[in-house]
């Protein structure tokens, strides 16, 4: 990847002739930018549950990894290996996958569990389209919500609008129009699918690859040629149009769906992710302890390949990953919900 | 930010462990004053070892001391906080005080150098995090207030007592109507509960994100009165 993106101006303003300098793509690359004034203007007056505060978060949590937990005990381990959030759920991916059924919503009183153990900021799944999912995560205190693939949609058609909640939303995107579909709903955060539960990567490359390739295509556009892109990836034309300015997209972005090792995490952190999400890869490994410190040090020093030699030695077997092709068990959840 | 060399120039560090370390940059980058600095990130001891300044920018308190100490960083930056000016934002606010309350279960580690007693996340939850408007001293046009956006923010609990020559000063207040219930304060408007933005010495602290607004005047505050201002 070209390590010679410029770093976008934050503000709305015309940006200035200052001289950027050349930064490395990825976390730090990059200031996300201050939220678009079109929707924090319709935002409550009493400051609480701003686009600024929900998106606010999300930068908050940069340069971090984010851990699936289904125990106390598991966020415990994953907040001493230094996780900046764990994600709260009955059951990981790949488990989801092996056992089948329908997926839901995990039981409040577990992550009530989960929230009480931990100091770090704690995330919950709701299903697709599923907002009194939502509305339940919400009344109990969560401090963000993934509306997922990886749990079983349950509309078919329609994603949660999910501005009119207080508590921000991350939602999983394969392409930059799918990206800012997501966030012209109200998403103050967007991670890439990837393939979860399959510890393979391959997918949550094809994804950011295909957002970070439009990006650079839509920044050197004339709105002419925006409107008619516009059209053709179905995205809200203000929220390219600014995403074209910027050359990133206008929220934080985290990889996940398939990340196992310290090396697949730097991986997506060159390839221009703000941080990273890693699933069933700790917890179904061999050490998930010292698996999980890995992985952090390796989203931190992303470009050090000195030290990610380090990090990666002895950390025991890594999950068993799957080929993602018609036979996947499970079925290839990254197509859920367009 | 050519290759021009200028002995004046003074070298300011971001801490680029985990957390919104860019968004200080940019901010940085706008000042009028940007070209007598140099601006940084820092990720090992050669790269602490250069600066003259240091900001510890927003992100979550435990994973920025574990990476410090994973990273050898953890002494050398408390050897630098007590000579050095340091300016930490919400979790580096967190870093830079005495003692910490609602921390990590078993502990977690600090670095020192403010004289107070913090709570981590003091409004509880996201679902408290919010953004208001704030009384501001010693800014550049101080009359105009700041908004503050406090993200799972920290409370002042408590200035110690502190020695004649480093007097903590307030910077920037909250009105008490907008602490958080369990704080109630509301007969005592100059306890330290207000207190968003404290100066001691060379050492600066905010409980919320200017980095995250485009008005750079608590930059211009910390570039000006703890930077530039004591060569």
């Amino acid at each position: 990847m070209s390590p010679d993106m410029s770093t976008p101006a934050t503000s709305t303003a015309a940006p200035a002739a200052l001289p950027t300098p050349p930064v490395p793509q990825g976390v730090g690359s990059a200031a996300a930018p201050t939220p678009l004034p079109l929707r924090s203007a319709k935002d409550s007056s009493n400051g609480i549950g701003t686009f600024g505060v929900k998106s606010g978060l999300a930068q908050m949590l940069k340069g971090g990894v984010i851990m699936d937990v289904i125990n106390p005990e598991q966020a415990r381990i994953a907040e001493e290996a230094g996780a900046c959030a764990v994600m709260a759920l009955e059951r990981v991916p790949a488990d989801i996958r092996r056992e089948g059924g329908v997926a839901r919503m995990s039981d409040p009183d577990m992550i009530k569990q989960i929230v009480a153990a931990v100091t770090i900021p704690v995330m919950a799944k709701a299903r697709i389209g599923h907002f009194v999912e939502a509305q339940i995560l919400q009344a109990i205190g969560v401090d963000y919500i993934d509306e997922s693939e990886v749990l079983t949609p349950a509309d078919d058609q329609y994603h949660i609008n999910k501005h009119g909640f207080k508590v921000p939303f991350v939602c999983g995107a394969r392409d930059l129009g799918e990206a800012l579909r997501r966030i012209s709903e109200g998403a103050a955060m967007i991670r890439t699918k990837g393939e979860a539960g399959t510890g393979n990567v391959v997918e949550a490359v094809r994804h950011q690859r295909a957002v970070m390739s439009q990006i650079r295509r839509a920044s050197v556009m004339d709105d002419e040629e925006l409107y008619a892109f516009a059209k053709e990836i179905q995205a809200p034309f203000h929220l390219l149009k600014e995403t074209a300015r910027l050359k990133r997209l206008p929220v934080v972005n985290f990889a996940a769906g398939g990340v196992a090792t310290p090396a697949d995490a730097a991986l997506m952190m060159q390839l221009g992710c703000d941080g990273v999400f890693v699933g069933s890869g700790i917890f179904h490994s061999g050490d998930p302890a010292k698996r999980a410190r890995a992985i952090v040090q390796s989203v931190t020093h992303y470009q050090n390949p000195k030290l990610l030699a380090e990090v990666s030695e002895n950390l025991g077997p890594a999950m068993v990953g799957l080929t993602i092709d018609d036979n996947l068990k499970g079925g290839q959840f990254a197509s859920r919900g367009k | 930010m050519t290759g021009f060399t200028d002995d004046r120039r003074k070298v300011i560090g971001i801490l680029a462990l985990q957390g919104a370390f860019a968004e200080h940059r940019t901010a940085l980058e706008k000042l009028s004053c940007h070209r007598r600095l140099e601006v940084i990130l820092v990720k090992t001891i050669e790269d602490l070892s250069r600066c003259d300044a240091l900001i510890i920018p927003g992100g979550e308190s435990t994973t920025i001391a574990l990476l410090a100490r994973i990273s050898g960083l953890l002494d050398p930056l408390r050897q630098f906080v007590k000579v050095k000016p340091v300016w930490g934002t919400c979790a580096g606010a967190i870093l830079l005080s005495q003692v910490v309350e609602n921390g990590k279960k078993g502990g977690q580690e600090l670095l020192g150098g403010m004289d107070i007693t913090i709570a981590r996340n003091g409004w509880g939850s996201q679902l408290e995090s919010f953004e208001a408007e704030l009384d501001v001293q010693g800014l550049n046009d101080p009359k105009r207030p700041f908004k503050g956006i406090f993200i799972r923010a920290p409370v002042v609990l408590k200035l110690h007592q502190s020695s004649e020559d480093h007097p903590i000063q307030v910077i920037a207040q909250l009105a008490s109507e907008l602490l958080p219930p369990s704080f109630d304060s509301s007969d005592h408007s100059d306890e330290p509960k207000n207190f968003v933005a404290l100066r001691q010495g060379l050492h600066f602290l905010t409980t919320f994100h200017p980095e995250l607004t485009d008005d750079n005047r608590f930059h211009d505050y910390f570039v000006r009165e703890c930077v530039l201002g004591r060569s």
